[in-house]
């Protein structure tokens, strides 16, 4: 295998060189608790507080709404039972298409005696804010939306949806880990109470991430133990993990312009490369409100984790949208919620783009896929699935 | 990498792929809970089998084990392929991971659907 091609960047990232540099002193020489008082605490502290200064001025935040955490898992837990255990009962609104974390922390509270509203998605896995405001009950709580899927990559309208979150006063939570570092937002402008950002989605490293708290956000906290973060989040702080986060996002801020308009380019010169050589495809998400990088990709009668086991002796690293185990198949939830039919469903290849990928990359990716597809075409009975 | 060199082979360049005209015996079988199935073709020459074709919808493995046992039972007899087990097809393919045994389940039951079917076509002819 000569060739390799990274095209899951949803999934994660390489860290960037810089990040590694940035973080590398805070496992030796700077590795004091930044709660202790004394000098190398005083050393580890000053690192935390950079990185938390870099990640408020990119979302236009005070640092101290910033709350770092150990993942976007845990984040989203955090925003969902923080507000509502601030208040004890009522309704949420969130999506079909959240992403697990949201989705099972919604479920989790619906068993707690919460009611939990799961608004639809059209075609294109849009959000309607209108469904949203028709799902508004007296008693409702909160609003969680992601702002783009990470398996179709459309981009929700949150600046709708967060103007009636804000004009009747309910917390409005964001899930942005896949667009966070990728789009340009303003918490402010976007009308944004809480939003779980990730780091091992923008060259940093894994194991970090955070959730914006707008100031004067009821929220309690669901992890108790000392006073980091301000009592919002017990725990040691991943120092070097956290130092690396800031230098993504410090890195992001200078990138993210030029990357989005280049990787946008690539994603359509893979889409129009695959669909002008292979028949039967379609590309699942939003036409144009879609992540630069993504590019979700549906065969027709061919099983998806085939697809990505012949790209996979390719060289080349793509994600299922389906995944054979041995007591299920199932389609995605999220195509199945945009009422995608099931043989395209079940032949779905989710591409995400990133730094490392070039023009030539793509061409390979495009080259390699028409051969596979044909060849498992000419084994799977039509119309099988 | 997690499969045989033997499964990724076959994976690449199945064997026996494809329709059949005119067959004498035909078996399917669908993996439950599961989307993956194999259909077997089959051509009967004095009672053993002479040809043999296969269709499968599913992931890489149920491709593979199909191709491999495509190529190991030639030759049989119908009788013989109607006790066929999971461990022969799975061996064909040097191992299955546990997650991927029903590819070998599934090739294997529609292996014997197909022998069954052809021994009643048979049968049907004699009396």
């Amino acid at each position: 295998m000569s060739r390799r091609v990274y095209l899951d960047h949803n999934a994660s990232t390489p860290v960037h060189p810089e990040v590694v540099a940035e973080m590398l002193p805070y496992f030796g020489e700077r590795f004091g608790n930044p709660s202790s008082v004394h000098g190398f605490g005083r050393e580890a502290r000053a690192g935390v507080d950079t990185a938390r200064e870099r990640v408020a001025r990119f979302l236009g935040a005070a640092p101290d709404e910033v709350v770092f955490t150990s993942g976007g898992t845990e984040s989203d837990n955090m925003a969902l039972k923080g507000i509502a255990y601030a208040r004890g009962r009522g309704h949420f609104i969130t999506s079909k298409i959240e992403h697990h974390a949201v989705l099972r922390a919604a479920q989790w509270l619906e068993a707690q005696g919460f009611a939990v509203t799961y608004v639809g998605v059209d075609a294109h896995g849009m959000v309607d804010p209108d469904e949203v405001e028709r799902a508004l009950r007296p008693d409702t709580i909160g609003i969680s939306i992601m702002h783009a899927n990470s398996e179709i990559g459309t981009i929700q309208p949150i600046a709708a949806i967060g103007r009636l979150a804000r004009e009747r006063g309910i917390p409005f939570h964001v899930d942005a880990v896949q667009t966070f570092g990728k789009l340009e937002f303003d918490v402010d402008a976007v009308g944004i109470d809480l939003l779980s950002f990730s780091s091992h989605k923008i060259y940093g490293p894994k194991g970090v991430a955070g959730l914006y708290i707008r100031k004067g956000t009821k929220m309690v906290s669901v992890q108790h133990g000392g006073e980091h973060e301000r009592r919002r989040r017990a725990g040691t702080e991943n120092v070097p993990g956290i130092v690396g986060f800031g230098k993504a996002v410090e890195i992001r801020g200078r990138d993210m312009k030029e990357e989005h308009t280049r990787l946008t380019a690539l994603r359509d010169r893979l889409w129009d490369g695959i669909r002008a050589r292979v028949p039967g495809v379609r590309l699942n998400g939003h036409p144009t409100e879609r992540l630069p990088g993504t590019a979700n990709l549906g065969y027709r009668g061919v099983e998806s984790e085939s697809i990505v086991l012949g790209l996979d002796l390719k060289g080349i690293g793509v994600s299922a949208g389906s995944a054979c185990t041995s007591g299920s198949v199932e389609p995605s939830y999220v195509l199945v919620a945009m009422g995608v039919p099931l043989d395209w469903a079940m032949g779905a290849v989710r591409h995400s783009l990133g730094r490392s990928t070039t023009a030539e990359d793509i061409d390979y990716v495009v080259e390699s896929v028409e051969p596979i597809v044909r060849k498992l075409r000419a084994v799977m009975p039509v119309g099988a699935a | 990498m997690r499969y045989s060199a033997t499964l990724l082979d076959h994976f690449l360049n199945p064997r026996n792929a494809g329709l059949m005209r005119d067959p004498d015996g035909t078996g399917m079988d669908e993996y439950e809970g599961c989307g993956d199935l194999a259909r077997f073709f089959l051509r009967v020459r004095d009672g053993r089998v002479a040809e043999v074709r296969f269709q499968t919808y599913g992931c890489g493995p149920t491709i593979a084990a199909a191709s491999a046992a495509s190529e190991r039972v030639a030759g049989r007899t119908v009788e013989e392929l109607l006790s066929l087990k999971p461990q022969e097809v799975e061996d064909a393919v040097d191992g299955l991971p546990d997650d991927r045994k029903h590819a070998a389940d599934v090739v294997a039951g529609a292996l014997r659907a197909a022998a069954l079917d052809a021994l009643g076509r048979h049968q049907g002819e004699v009396g």
